[in-house]
């Protein structure tokens, strides 16, 4: 594997504990995000196996090398900010060779590092520009460059499109997964943003409160979520929940009743029975308008996105329910609907949040 | 007529009359700098120039140790001036981004010092350099002026608002503090390094009492100091002192109108107007 490996990690500020017992491993070459909502310590983790904060306890490996108190500029890895935290007063080029200079790498080895890096990077034509006279965009192309010159085993991403605007981040997002498929390095990126986190990812960590709640390659936490929370996370709009009380349980699942109405989920494994409290949750497209059974919902308005439409319901419990519709423009506003969705897509959650399978 | 054009004529004959109270020394300084002896003190010296008389000039710059005194203040000065900049930068970065017991009490007691008048320290560093036998040597007109609170405060923040990435990303980069200070956080404070620059070096050229009471030897002495030998030479020369006055005065004010910008910009800084 001899790609990042991380052993039991744990992080505290005085009593405060930010990262608990943190074990993962993201294999050379991979590209591994850390997502989760603000506070879940996936900066504070990233930046652990930068060596910019140290550890209360564990061992962290980069390379097969356990890494844990070694420095940071010696650990093989190269960082690219939110802030691209490029140096004001150097040009573009100067910036990017700033560590081979530091490392007193001759001239000539310096300025090709840095031209290859440019080419890549489609940055040629600016390399003796100053950051000031860039557009976001290619400053934090420039803060990647700096991180290629140095050609670390692992590059380690810290939230870096956050400055940038919607339709540039897109852009970014396509030349960052380009970038690796070119270099071919281990990277670590971190993200809140669930859509950039499925979109780059080949294994994603979902943090919360400094656990991994779940990893695994993005699909697969999508189709197949271990607990409530990442069910939630994962997906864009989230899964829609409602709590209902089991009803029946046989072999294949089981019927839950809830305020507005009955749904049925596959589960095959152990199951509550009749009278325990469950909480199913349904994606927006496996939600469809149903003749009878599923949930009563009212119309409110619907999100319409061209090709497709995310129309808002309200149930009769006043949960806010979505669900997607495709080639159909026929307007619902205001209507009674039921919606069902196939057992097999219904999932189903104990009321602490762990999945029913 | 408005009455904002009443409130600009007003406001233009305060700033005019102003200006000319403070002028006034200087202007007659000049007037009798370039009279004779004999006229300065006769009855009918007014306050128009009447004559052109330069030997008080031609006497200050080759009957006195003018040049001397010129030499030892721009040595004197310079030195002063660098000390103070590199000491003060370091001491700003430690107080700002480095880690260490003592750190907050040691910068409660740099701004305790910025407090405390200069002058109530005179009579316990005159006995510090005194028992260290630098009473008429260089190092003892130069280190008591070393310490000015003021740089390292004005450094400080300057480094405190840095964004932390840009040190982290020297950290990544395989560079330490050293790195960090002289090769980007230097670059990036030019502008305030220049106008500390500036206050420094002119505080050190216009001061008096400390040379004055540290030094008795005339070739060792600083203009400043060196204008009361005038008077002791010659006696009530007053066309004498005047013109040495203007000569000492004459590279600050040279240097005020090349870098005015600057200056304004440093007085700011060091008072808190500007950060």
């Amino acid at each position: 594997m001899d790609g990042v490996k991380l052993t039991n990690i744990r992080k505290a500020f005085g009593p405060f504990e930010v990262i608990r017992d943190v074990s993962l491993e993201i294999p050379k070459g991979d590209f591994g995000v850390f997502v989760g909502p603000s506070g879940c310590g996936k900066s504070t983790l990233l930046r652990m196996i930068a060596g910019l904060e140290n550890t209360s306890g564990g061992r962290i490996e980069i390379g097969g090398r356990d890494v844990t108190h070694v420095e940071p500029a010696k650990r093989g890895v190269a960082m690219v900010f939110q802030s691209y935290a490029l140096y004001p007063h150097l040009s573009v080029a100067e910036n990017m060779g700033f560590s081979l200079r530091l490392a007193r790498a001759p001239r000539h080895e310096r300025e090709a590092k840095v031209r290859e890096a440019a080419r890549i990077l489609q940055l040629t034509d600016h390399l003796d520009k100053k950051p000031s006279a860039l557009s976001g965009g290619q400053r934090q192309r420039v803060a990647i460059g700096r991180a290629i010159v140095r050609e670390p085993e692992v590059f380690l991403f810290d939230e870096p499109l956050s400055n940038l605007d919607a339709e540039l981040r897109v852009q970014m997002r396509l030349e960052l997964t380009r970038l690796h498929r070119q270099i071919g390095a281990t990277m670590i990126y971190v993200t809140h943003d669930q859509v950039e986190a499925m979109t780059l990812a080949d294994d994603i960590f979902v943090l919360k409160g400094g656990h991994v709640m779940q990893s695994g390659h993005p699909l697969h936490l999508y189709d197949d979520p271990d607990n409530r929370f990442v069910a939630g996370f994962i997906g864009s709009p989230s899964m829609n929940f409602v709590s209902g009380v089991v009803t029946r349980a046989d072999d294949t699942g089981l019927v839950a009743r809830t305020e507005e109405g009955e749904l049925r989920a596959r589960v095959l494994g152990p199951k509550p029975g009749p009278g325990a409290e469950v909480v199913l949750g349904i994606r927006p497209e496996h939600l469809a308008p149903v003749e009878a059974g599923g949930l009563p919902v009212r119309v409110e308005v619907a999100e319409e996105l061209g090709g497709q439409s995310f129309v808002h319901a309200r149930s009769a419990s006043g949960s806010d329910i979505v669900f997607e519709r495709r080639e159909n423009r026929a307007r619902l506003d205001g209507q009674a609907l039921r919606l069902g969705a196939a057992a097999e897509k219904v999932f189903a959650f104990t009321p602490e949040g762990g999945r029913l399978r | 007529m408005t009455r904002r054009r009443l409130e600009n004529i007003a406001l233009a004959g305060i700033t005019l009359t102003a200006g000319a109270i403070w002028i006034f020394p200087l202007y007659w300084a000049f007037v009798t700098s370039i009279r004779s002896d004999a006229r300065v003190v006769s009855d009918g010296a007014g306050l128009i120039p009447d004559e052109f008389n330069p030997t008080s000039y031609v006497d200050a710059l080759f009957n006195t140790s003018l040049i001397d005194w010129y030499i030892n203040s721009i040595g004197t000065s310079l030195i002063i001036t660098v000390v103070v900049l590199v000491t003060g930068m370091m001491c700003a970065y430690a107080l700002s981004q480095m880690q260490f017991p003592g750190r907050r009490l040691l910068y409660l007691v740099v701004l305790a010092s910025f407090m405390v008048p200069a002058q109530t320290l005179v009579v316990p560093q005159f006995e510090l350099m005194n028992r260290l036998d630098l009473i008429n040597r260089w190092g003892g007109i130069i280190l008591p002026q070393l310490v000015v609170p003021v740089v390292i405060i004005v450094y400080k923040q300057f480094f405190d608002a840095l964004p932390k990435e840009m040190k982290e990303a020297v950290v990544l980069d395989g560079g330490g503090d050293y790195t960090l200070l002289f090769r980007v956080y230097l670059p990036l404070n030019w502008g305030i390094t220049t106008a500390l620059g500036i206050i420094t070096f002119i505080m050190s050229w216009n001061a008096f009492l400390w040379p004055f009471l540290v030094v008795t030897t005339e070739n060792m002495m600083t203009i400043p100091v060196g204008i009361t030998q005038v008077n002791d030479a010659f006696g009530v020369a007053y066309a004498r002192v005047m013109s040495v006055a203007l000569l000492a005065a004459a590279p600050v004010v040279i240097a005020y109108l090349i870098f005015q910008k600057r200056v304004t910009e440093a007085v700011m800084i060091s008072s808190g107007v500007k950060g």
